[in-house]
């Protein structure tokens, strides 16, 4: 069989596979697409992605609104679809399934998993990478921030891409050091909770300017763009795609692109429960919790915590955060892990109390003024229920 | 009295939410009417030597041994310890008050305020819930989280904290951790004091002696929840 023969079938039995998943209510099947295509031809990654215009988006927070937004855009300017990680699949088999929807079209714009960027990297071999941030997730399983930024160290020692990334962020511009091409956005004024040393030299990074230098010399490379500092993180990644989607070449006016960071939105949906509806934060570590924080505005709040595989089987950042914003608030807490997050707003002076369920969470709710945050499951859990399907499976510990 | 907590350096050994065990040790001893202070010593500020309780966190290796250093010169932990303060080290502060352990530079000696030696292997790294029966006191069973490379192993006569039920722990003789005099050394996260009260007061007795009961019973929840998810009791 020949090579391009092999692909297209794989391509062509793998859309049954996912198209039979998601009739079954099993899923929305990306992920099982993914997995047959690589099953049937394991070169599938790289034969899909070449001759082809491919911008990859990794981080800790916003990978995957940013990359729809990044795909808006392209597909605006191209005036054909572009091949997207529309659900948030980042890791190889959804990735695959991704780039073998619209298989013929000019551009991709590709979410990937931090951990997997390497490979996915090298596979691909894209135009464009966007480093959105990096902090502290899934530790379990990630080992250490410095880490990741070492890996992304090694994997972009090379002329062949162009990076763009946040340069206030101290793991990126060691992500890049050895870049042949970075755009570097600066937006300034902003300590990185996690950055107390340099992820080069493991010195003590110097904030006392409320930007960082070192010893070692990271972080002495200027800007290529200077953004308003007063952007919260949703928008900041907005500024990075905005940069990325040029660097593809589709340009984008001031305003078209002021209309896209301004609508820009978080991982906000609505859920329904108790008759009530709740817009929900996702959120899955410490600072996209801080975020989430910083929005809640209503009177009642729920918290949903689990500790399941994807959210990190650690919950002790749960401490790191300041909830003080929740003083005087109604907060109920649930999930596998409510407890946990319960205990941690006890001791910082915070009422709560806990309710088995997000349904019988909204219920307790004194008013209808209802806003929640919950972790990456249990979001999961509250979408795959609106969809009616199967929801993620328990087996926590 | 007013008790003295003094949390050092949180910026480099807070990777694990560690800094919580302040706040439940705050938390618990103000319940029971005693005054507390909270002092933070950010890196290459003076660390006090008249303090009650000093913490150490979990950190990744670059800035764990930045911390070593700044401890090692400035003295006052050293200090405290041998005149009597109550310590409590997790993870990487538990390794770098041993007596040695490994670097990228090779071996190097930590603060001795153990006797410990931390060595790093080729094992897979030590992820996941720790299960600890404590070896002394009227202590219940333990609970944390671990996330750790290295290993360490306790001098002859070092009291460990307790005996892996499960987990790695200090990875050698199925111990864990450390209980020396007023010393605490431990791999627990989660925090190791908010899941585990009774270790709370435990090492708050260390610095006030004894103090009345105090219940509070999302405290226990959580820890009997804990308990009752990992080893069915």
């Amino acid at each position: 069989m020949t090579n391009s023969l092999r692909l297209e079938l794989a391509c062509a039995i793998g859309q049954v596979a996912g198209g039979v998943s998601r009739a079954l209510k099993r899923g929305r099947g990306d992920t099982l697409t993914g997995r047959v295509i690589l099953a049937l031809d394991k070169n599938a990654l790289s034969k899909l992605a070449s001759q082809r215009d491919l911008v990859l988006v990794s981080g800790t927070n916003g990978k995957t609104t940013s990359t729809a937004n990044l795909a808006k855009i392209l597909e605006q300017y191209a005036h054909e679809g572009v091949s997207t990680s529309g659900s948030g699949a980042n890791m190889p088999a959804g990735i695959v399934a991704a780039l073998a929807s619209k298989p013929r079209n000019r551009f991709a714009a590709i979410e990937v998993d931090e951990m997997y960027l390497p490979q996915i990297f090298r596979q691909t071999k894209p135009k464009v990478v966007v480093l959105l941030n990096l902090s502290r997730d899934q530790l379990h399983r990630t080992g250490e921030v410095r880490k990741v930024s070492q890996l992304w160290n090694d994997t972009f020692a090379t002329d062949d891409v162009s990076l763009v990334i946040d340069r206030d962020d101290p793991f990126l511009e060691y992500s890049a050091a050895q870049a042949g091409h970075v755009i570097r956005i600066g937006f300034g004024g902003r300590k990185h909770p996690d950055a107390a040393t340099c992820p080069k030299c493991a010195a003590i990074l110097d904030w006392s300017t409320g930007d960082y230098s070192c010893v070692c010399g990271l972080g002495t490379k200027l800007p290529d763009v200077r953004a308003d500092k007063r952007l919260r993180g949703p928008q900041r990644n907005s500024t990075l795609v905005i940069e990325a989607a040029r660097l593809m070449g589709a340009e984008i006016n001031a305003q078209e692109a002021q209309e896209l960071i301004s609508q820009s939105p978080d991982r906000i949906t609505e859920f329904e429960a108790a008759n009530r509806k709740i817009p929900t934060h996702l959120a899955k570590n410490p600072e996209s919790w801080r975020e989430a924080l910083a929005q809640i505005t209503k009177q009642s709040v729920i918290l949903s915590v689990n500790a399941r595989g994807i959210d990190g089987r650690d919950t002790s950042w749960l401490w790191d955060i300041d909830y003080s914003s929740l003083q005087g608030k109604q907060v109920v807490c649930t999930g596998d892990r409510k407890l946990d997050v319960a205990y941690r707003l006890s001791v910082q002076g915070i009422d709560v109390v806990l309710a088995n369920d997000f349904e019988s969470a909204a219920a307790t709710c004194a008013t209808s003024q209802i806003q929640a945050i919950a972790s990456y499951t249990a979001f999961q859990d509250l979408a795959a229920q609106a969809l009616g399907i199967a929801a993620t499976q328990g087996g926590h510990v | 009295m007013k008790l003295s907590i003094i949390r050092l350096y949180h910026d480099l050994l807070g990777t694990y939410g560690d800094q919580g065990n302040a706040e439940v040790l705050i938390h618990r001893a103000r319940a029971r009417g005693i005054e507390v202070e909270l002092v933070e010593v950010s890196p290459n500020q003076a660390i006090p030597r008249s303090g009650d309780i000093y913490l150490l966190g979990g950190g990744e290796d670059g800035p764990q041994i930045a911390a070593l250093e700044m401890l090692r010169a400035d003295g006052g932990l050293n200090y405290a310890a041998a005149g009597g303060a109550t310590v409590l080290a997790v993870c990487a502060g538990f390794q770098i008050i041993g007596s040695s352990l490994d670097s990228v530079e090779g071996k190097i000696s930590g603060l001795g305020l153990v006797d410990a030696d931390t060595v790093y292997t080729n094992a897979p790294r030590s992820v996941g819930e720790l299960v600890v029966q404590p070896t002394r006191g009227d202590l219940p069973i333990l609970t944390g989280f671990e996330n750790h490379q290295g290993l360490t192993q306790l001098g002859p006569d070092m009291p460990a904290l307790g005996s892996v039920l499960s987990g790695t722990g200090n990875g050698f003789n199925k111990s864990e951790g450390v209980w020396h005099g007023n010393v605490f050394g431990t791999y627990m996260h989660g925090p190791a004091l908010a899941r585990n009260p009774e270790l709370a007061d435990t090492v708050l007795q260390c610095a006030v002696g004894p103090m009345r009961p105090f219940t509070d019973s999302l405290a226990q929840e959580l820890a009997a929840e804990r308990r009752h998810t990992l080893t069915g009791n």
